[in-house]
């Protein structure tokens, strides 16, 4: 058999094709290697007469992902009377591109395309025994499902939560896509399960500070922020929460409603105890000097304000990244006014302003001016008694499809965008609804029917995005491009909702380098394989589930969630887990990959 | 016996309930009401201060029966159950009033709502009087497991279990494993291969010990319960009769992977799928990319390519849903079309651009610059496919209302490819019946919760895993399958399984044998016995929905915990 | 009847400029931020799309890419740097071809290579045309006066017979331009009334361009504003008081005294010009067409040999100024023979005229939509679907 080797650089620069392209040409069988380039644009018929003047029987086509090339050569070889599903596949990005030691992995992913051997199947990477404990980062929607299917299995999970309360961004939202069941209601149960379950233990205001060791015995090092307040003592009484004088933003509520210093992220919150934040606490700042009335007036004296911070260390076998998103800063966005108008709201502030346990008990009002005493200045607040808005412009993609800010689809505005038309509709009679979209994309279970239904119930749609929100005497307004009117349109407008997009958490880069698992350019955490292994890692016993991966709606962050729990019980009942693919040696892959080739 | 002590509470659930239903006038009813020894009404139950709350009156108030009126038992009874359980009381002391559901969320006149809330309460109240302590049974879990179905996601799910350690019968009804998938060359975006993955998947269960493979053969039927199935696997029918021979098989648990059938294009006369030669559907191009010979009937390469969006999707006529992957594929084949002809020029027809995942945006993208000329057209109107003319240097004319331009054009193709939608398979509902899981109006099986709990069905130990549920790419039938192995591999690390202690029961010494239960039962837990003839009801497999109860003309059935004492007592509450 | 979409079409005008319209997903933002964008020129998407699909004959009948000035909002704003500013540009240029009846505009716009030659070619005819006359009847040391080298008559004459047949060619691309834009529309009537009520905003435009002040911002405008009325100032001058120009040696102030206005605007602004398109200052400049370089290159070496030559004489070096004086003739004539018609220049006629047919157009659809209570343009509110 003759085999011809065609290599293309594009991707990774930490590959050598140099060095490759050599190793290639002593491979048994290959008669020709070529490179062709970084973007190579073949013309199948040149490609055939080069095929049927070396009588090649094989193609190899190397690069980050070859089968952008393929089909060219397919029809070459067919032009040429060869056997076109002879064309193989050695690509880079679908077998953990990004990760270490890649030039050493392409060439055996050249080695085993050119003996017709998924590399998948031959890089069978060996077994280590494995810890039966496993840490999952990130105690949203996506960590709690997996910490309950894998603690459901009796085995030990230590779930690490970067904030005081578990529950991520689902537990801010009022209602959810498609069936507009409440977040809440289908939320807190787990989060309840969670917080009694024996097999987890609970981790919040929490973040792990550093981890070591090889899959299936990971160490890592956690660092418990002072809680200052005992959670097992707290009653959650309230009383602490009275007196402190210091009044910030909540962070729960995106902003747009103030916490004290002492606080509860939310009623529900789990564990249900208070929490002291150095950052805007006055006796923390003050070195101990000033105030410290919650202390004196707790009446269970569980309010330690000289509590440090400590950290623990856990062994772990598998790890679990769950750390979901942030959202896009909307007021690097120029043109919509975010920040400097009061009645732009982004996507999340207005899913607390909707929500029953929000600031408004889910009134849907414009903010109001009033003058603060404190601060001597006059503020745009949101009180339950403000007045409705009569019109709400919603605008999609804001920050996504958009090359300045995220190049990718956010995937869940436009669903939540619809569902947001849906509750102004509800709860304000009469009220004008308009959605600037570019796509509708409405792919999912019953997603499709979901957006029928709104539009019937009245909102306007706009089929292009808006260019400018801007302000004229006190009145707002959007200005775009309804393109399927053929117009340029401009509404008065009471508010503004802007549906901005997802980004990685912070902190997603530097976990990532903690554990050498890659990340893609825009930030997401890499699977190891898109199709094949969604949840898995470059590392062996580190897997990826829900946003953190990309942007995912809930009921695709639990099914991800679940599968990463059965990679773990998996590698749990059978006692071993795999290595990281890096430490895949080359030859160990060539032998293996000869012996599949003779079955 | 001691005397009753009852604990109401009433739940606000935020403002769910107490925007309409006057909680603490309900909470006050209560209190008045004989053996009521606690009332009171809460912002949420379900938190965990809610339910310490129950825990510690039951403890301090020495409580023995708790009523909590809030959301619909579906949602909520086991969290409360479970607060009874850690205070030390059994379970069933427990009942539960909808007062959201049934009240708050379908009434607006707060005054007739709250009365209606205060009768259910009551009816809960006189009714959890007469409640008796159950326990719960548990029975052993058989480790191995049924798949059906060999495509992606069936293969998943069996390695998945197999290299956990766990035997498993994968039924595939065709001769070969691979399903739909095996039919794809390159996956979109990243055009990875699919060939490689099924190679992977398929060589691994061959290689794996614990994987018995029944090719040509399927499930005839299901008999038992969660831990305890039998299935009997015959040979392959496809649709023929119905044959009862075959192998019996003890399994665990069941994953549905029956997949999806692509829909028929021909059903559409306007696109002339059948009468015009180069009108072919994405599968019949997918094989011609693999070929490496895209040529239209007569063997000319075509110059022109018209991709057409949603055919069968999207529609008033034939399906209302998305298919989720066809516009990912149909940039796939913009680009697999321009690579292996490169002179070639490609109209792809779409309504709106689906490409809402990762790498997917980037893919619609490089197609742009790749110069394919994206046209819009509307979802309530259709493309219109005709014969092009003699001058014409084209084969085919598609006429439609461009809506980016708003003009009516006709774009040039000599082929033209029809991206078909995805629908349930024929046969879906003969599976959903063997395994007793529900199908939705498109055939689509029904999973237990659309958000928690993608997989579950409402049949405890059968999971369903990608395309049989809803249309999906291969990530996330993947993970499906996953999510379902997790669900096994966790019940079996458990070894046992619980069951309810709400069933019927037959009270056997006054069974006349008449049978009619046995047909009524629509869980077949009613087993005849020959001998005694008399009637006995599988505990393991009864809902409890109390239809035998009814049936039965001599009335020697009775439902555990729905006793005529305890349902006559909830009607005195609620007309007291 | 259905439009034919030909695919095709686009490779055409890529060499005109337009390489990235194909990045366009039409999320509509560039024709929201447009300041001159609005009913019923909807631009610049509106055009975009119909380049994408190749509708050839929307396009040559489209008044669109006229009313855009390039301040490039648009491109910065586009999210898929599909660059809708530059689009418009080239745009223009491929109109500038349509409406010109040779061939000869298409091929320079499409090879610079063969502009230059053109050009080249002209300049050497000119120079040798010239330098017979001269050397048969006149003397190269003298400047003026009846034994002058090249003498103000007969150049007087020459100009006008030039200018009479670039007149005629100009006017014939005119009239196409009409024909496309106006005339041969079916779907509106521009009854001859609203010709002589709109016939005003012709001169106001052309010697205000007050919608390019619309624009952003104002500098742009301006400098484009002092190019032009500098060229006409020196227009008017050449072709009716040239006597007194090339007379001399003594100045005439209330001649010259113009002359010496518009070198120095013509200079002045094509030193900007050029400045900005080698710094690409602005979205406007990023992108520059070969020909817009030799439009800027030939405008300032006329001006500059044209001072230079005046210079010369005043100064009293005869011969030289003779010699920068044919120089200037070379430059001149070459410039004007091809850029009147064919190329760039030809905008000075093309942008009045579109604002104008714009206006009767939009008047025609105004009157379309009365008559046909017809909701379509304009209508504030969006489909309830």
């Amino acid at each position: 058999m003759k085999i011809g080797v065609f290599l293309c650089h594009s991707g990774p620069d930490s590959i050598n094709y140099e060095s490759v392209a050599n190793y290639a040409r002593n491979l048994p069988e290959v008669d020709l290697v070529r490179d062709i380039g970084p973007r190579p644009k073949p013309d199948p018929n040149l490609l055939a007469e080069e095929i049927r003047v070396r009588q090649l029987d094989r193609i190899v086509l190397g690069a980050s992902s070859p089968g952008r090339l393929k089909p060219a050569f397919t029809r070459a070889m067919a032009l040429a009377g060869r056997d076109p599903t002879e064309v193989r596949l050695a690509s880079f990005r679908e077998h953990g591109g990004g990760g270490a030691n890649l030039t050493e992995r392409a060439k055996a992913i050249v080695a085993c395309a050119s003996r017709g051997v998924p590399f998948s199947l031959a890089a069978v990477t060996e077994l280590m025994p494995v810890n039966h404990a496993t840490l999952i980062v990130g105690a949203g929607v996506g960590g709690i499902q997996a910490a309950l299917e894998i603690a459901d299995a009796g085995e030990k999970v230590y779930l690490v939560e970067r904030t005081g309360t578990i529950g991520g961004h689902m537990a801010m939202f009022d209602k959810t896509f498609p069936t507009l069941d409440c977040a809440a209601c289908i939320l807190t149960p787990k989060m309840v399960a969670v917080g009694q379950h024996e097999s987890i233990e609970l981790l919040t205001y929490s973040e792990v500070q550093q981890i070591t060791g090889e899959p299936g015995a990971y160490k890592a090092t956690i660092l418990k922020k002072a809680r200052r307040v005992d959670p097992k003592a707290c009653v959650s009484c309230g009383v602490c929460a009275e007196v402190c004088p210091t009044r910030v933003p909540s962070e729960f509520d995106c902003g747009i409603a103030e916490r004290r210093a002492v606080y509860m992220p939310f009623p529900q919150a789990v564990p249900n105890v208070f929490l002291v934040d150095e950052a805007s606490c006055t006796y923390v700042q003050s070195g101990g000097k000033k105030c410290g009335a919650c202390a004196k007036k707790c009446p269970k004296g569980c309010i330690n304000l000289d509590e440090a911070d400590g950290t623990i260390e856990v062994e772990v076998g598998n790890v679990i990244l769950a750390t979901g998103y942030d959202v896009l800063d909307a007021r690097r966005i120029e043109g919509y006014g975010c920040g400097k108008l009061p009645n732009v709201l982004t996507s999340l502030e207005f899913e607390r302003l909707t929500n029953a346990s929000g600031p408004t008990g889910g009134r849907i009002v414009m903010k109001t001016k009033q003058y603060n005493k404190r601060r001597k200045v006059d503020e745009w607040v949101l009180s339950a008694d403000g007045e409705p808005p009569r019109s709400v412009a919603i605008i999609h993609c804001v920050g996504s499809r958009d090359s300045r800010y995220n190049a990718y689809c956010s995937r869940v505005c436009c669903m939540y965008s619809l569902k947001f038309a849906h509750l102004v509709k509800e709860k304000i009679e009469g009220a004008e609804c308009y959605e600037f979209y570019i796509d509708m994309r409405a792919f999912g279970k019953g997603y499709e029917e979901f957006a029928e239904r709104i539009k019937s119930e009245g909102a306007f749609v706009v089929r292009g995005r808006t260019a400018t929100v801007t302000e004229r005497d006190g009145q707002m307004y959007v200005k775009g491009e309804d393109m399927l009117r053929d117009s340029v349109v401009e509404f008065p407008v009471d508010m503004v909702i802007l549906a901005i997009g997802l980004v990685p958490a912070t902190g997603t880069r530097e976990l990532a380098a903690m554990l050498r698992v890659p990340v893609e350019h825009d930030g997401w955490f890499q699977e190891l394989n898109y199709n094949g292994d969604p949840t898995e890692t470059e590392r062996g016993g580190v897997f990826v589930a829900g946003a953190c991966h990309a942007p995912k709606d809930i009921p695709d962050t639990v099914a991800q969630a679940s599968a990463v729990a059965a990679g773990v019980l998996k590698s749990i009942s059978r006692g071993k887990t795999v290595s990281s693919r890096a430490d895949v040696n080359l030859s160990s892959v060539e032998a293996r990959a000869k012996t599949l080739q003779v079955q | 016996m001691e005397e009753l002590r009852i604990g109401v509470y009433v739940c606000n659930c935020g403002t769910n309930i107490a925007k309409v239903v006057d909680c603490d006038a309900v909470c006050e009813m209560a209190g008045k009401l004989p053996h009521v020894a606690v009332a009171r009404s809460y912002k949420y139950m379900c938190s965990t201060p809610g339910q310490e709350m129950i825990v510690q009156d039951i403890k301090e108030q020495n409580l023995n029966r708790v009523v909590v009126a809030a959301c619909s038992p579906r949602m909520h009874e086991r969290t409360f159950r479970k607060a009874l359980q850690t205070a030390g009381l059994n379970q069933y002391f427990f009942e539960m009033a909808n007062i959201r559901e049934q009240c708050s969320w379908v009434h607006d006149d707060a005054e007739g709502t709250t009365r209606k809330a205060e009768a259910l309460a009551r009816g809960a109240v006189y009714r959890v009087a007469c409640h008796e302590p159950l326990e719960k049974l548990s029975v052993d879990m058989c480790p191995s497991t049924l798949v059906i179905g060999g495509g992606i996601a069936g293969l998943t799910a069996a390695l998945e279990l197999a290299e956990a350690g766990h035997p498993v019968h994968l039924v595939e009804r065709t001769e070969r494993l691979g399903g739909n998938l095996a039919r794809v060359d390159l996956t979109a975006p990243y055009l990875d291969s699919a060939t490689d993955l099924l190679i992977d998947r398929i060589t691994r269960v061959r290689e794996s010990p614990a994987i018995k493979v029944h090719l040509s053969s399927e499930l005839k039927e299901l008999s038992g319960f969660v831990g305890n199935f039998e299935a009997l696997i015959g040979p392959a029918t496809n649709g023929g009769q119905p044959t009862t021979e075959g192998r019996r098989v003890g399994v665990g648990s069941v994953v549905v992977c029956t997949g999806y059938k692509e829909f028929d294009a021909s059903r559409i006369t306007h696109f002339g799928y059948g009468k015009l030669p180069n009108v072919v559907t994405s599968f019949e191009l997918e094989a011609m990319l693999k070929a490496g010979r895209i040529e239209m009937k007569d063997g000319r390469t075509p110059q022109y390519f018209a991709i057409v969006h949603c055919v069968g999707s999207r529609s008033r006529e034939f399906h209302g849903y998305c298919s989720r992957v066809c516009c990912m594929t149909a940039l796939k084949y913009a680009h697999e079309i321009k690579s292996s002809i490169p002179k070639a020029y490609v109209s792809d027809l779409y309504i709106d651009m689906h490409a809402f995942g990762k790498g997917h945006e980037e893919f619609y993208r490089q197609s742009s610059e790749a110069k394919t000329l994206f046209l819009m057209y509307d979802k309530n109107e259709h493309p219109v496919i005709k014969r092009a003319g003699p001058k014409d240097d084209c084969d085919m004319l598609i006429e439609v209302n461009e809506k980016l331009s708003g003009e009516v054009i006709e774009i040039p193709a000599d082929m033209v490819i029809l991206m078909v939608g995805m629908e349930a398979r024929p046969d879906s509902g003969q599976v959903a019946r063997l395994v007793n899981i529900s199908q939705d109006k498109e055939g689509w099986f029904i999973e237990s919760h659309p958000k928690l709990d993608p997989v579950a069905t409402t049949t405890e130990g059968v999971f369903i895993a990608g395309t049989c549920a809803a249309p999906k790419d291969i990530p996330d039938s993947v993970a499906q399958a996953r999510a379902a192995a997790a669900r096994i591999l966790a019940k079996i690390a458990r070894q046992k399984i619980e069951i309810d202690a709400v069933f019927a029961q037959v009270d056997e010494d006054h069974c006349s044998g008449c049978r009619v239960c046995n047909e009524l039962c629509p869980y077949s837990a009613i087993e005849f016995d020959e001998k005694t003839r008399h009637s006995r009801v599988n505990s393991a497999l009864c809902k409890a929905c109390g239809a035998c109860v009814a049936a039965c003309p001599s009335g020697v059935i009775k439902a555990r915990h729905f006793s005529d004492r305890q349902i006559l007592a909830q009607i005195e509450g609620i007309l007291s | 009847m259905a439009i034919r979409v030909n695919p095709k079409l686009i490779e055409d005008i890529e060499q005109y400029g337009a390489e990235e319209v194909s990045n366009c997903y039409h999320c509509g933002n560039c024709s929201a931020v447009c300041p001159h964008s609005a009913d019923p020129f909807i631009f610049p998407r509106r055009s975009m799309r119909t380049l994408q699909m190749g509708l050839e004959s929307k396009l040559r009948s489209s008044l669109e890419p006229w009313l855009c000035y390039y301040c490039g909002q648009c491109s910065e704003q586009c999210p898929r740097e599909a660059e809708p500013g530059e689009t418009m540009m080239s745009l223009r240029r491929w109109l500038t071809s349509r409406y010109d009846f040779t061939a000869i505009s298409h091929l320079f716009y499409r090879s610079w290579k063969a502009e230059v030659v053109a050009i080249v070619a002209m300049a050497l005819l000119t120079g040798l045309g010239f330098a017979l006359y001269g050397f048969s009847s006149g003397d190269i040391n003298t400047y003026d006066g009846p034994t002058a080298f090249l003498q103000s008559p007969a150049v007087h004459v020459f100009d006008w017979t030039m200018a009479g047949v670039l007149t005629l060619l100009l006017l014939v691309n005119s009239a196409r331009m009409w024909w496309f834009t106006v005339g041969s529309r079916t779907d509106i009537r521009v009854p001859l009334l609203s010709y002589v009520k709109r016939a005003v905003s012709l001169p106001s435009h052309f010697f205000t361009q007050k919608r390019y002040a619309q624009c952003g911002e104002k500098g742009p405008w301006l400098v484009h504003l002092v190019l032009m009325l500098s060229y006409v100032m020196m227009f008017t001058l050449i072709m009716f008081f040239l006597h007194e120009v090339q007379a001399g040696p003594g100045i005439n102030w209330n001649v010259h005294a113009f002359g010496y206005i518009a070198s120095v605007g013509l200079i002045g602004a094509t030193v900007v010009m050029l400045r900005g398109r080698l710094k690409k200052s602005r979205p406007g400049n990023k992108h520059s067409h070969e020909t817009d370089w030799i439009f800027l290159v030939l405008l300032l070496y006329v001006a500059v040999t044209g001072v230079t030559q005046h210079v010369l004489h005043r100064t009293g070096f005869d011969l030289a100024a003779n010699i920068a004086y044919l120089a200037h003739m070379m430059g001149v004539v070459p410039m004007l023979v091809l850029e009147v018609p064919f190329g760039k220049w030809s905008h000075l006629a093309y942008r009045p005229l579109a604002m104008f047919f714009s206006e009767l157009v939009a008047d025609a659809l105004r009157e379309n939509a009365r008559v046909t209570t017809q909701v379509g343009i304009g209508s504030p509110q969006p489909a309830r679907v």
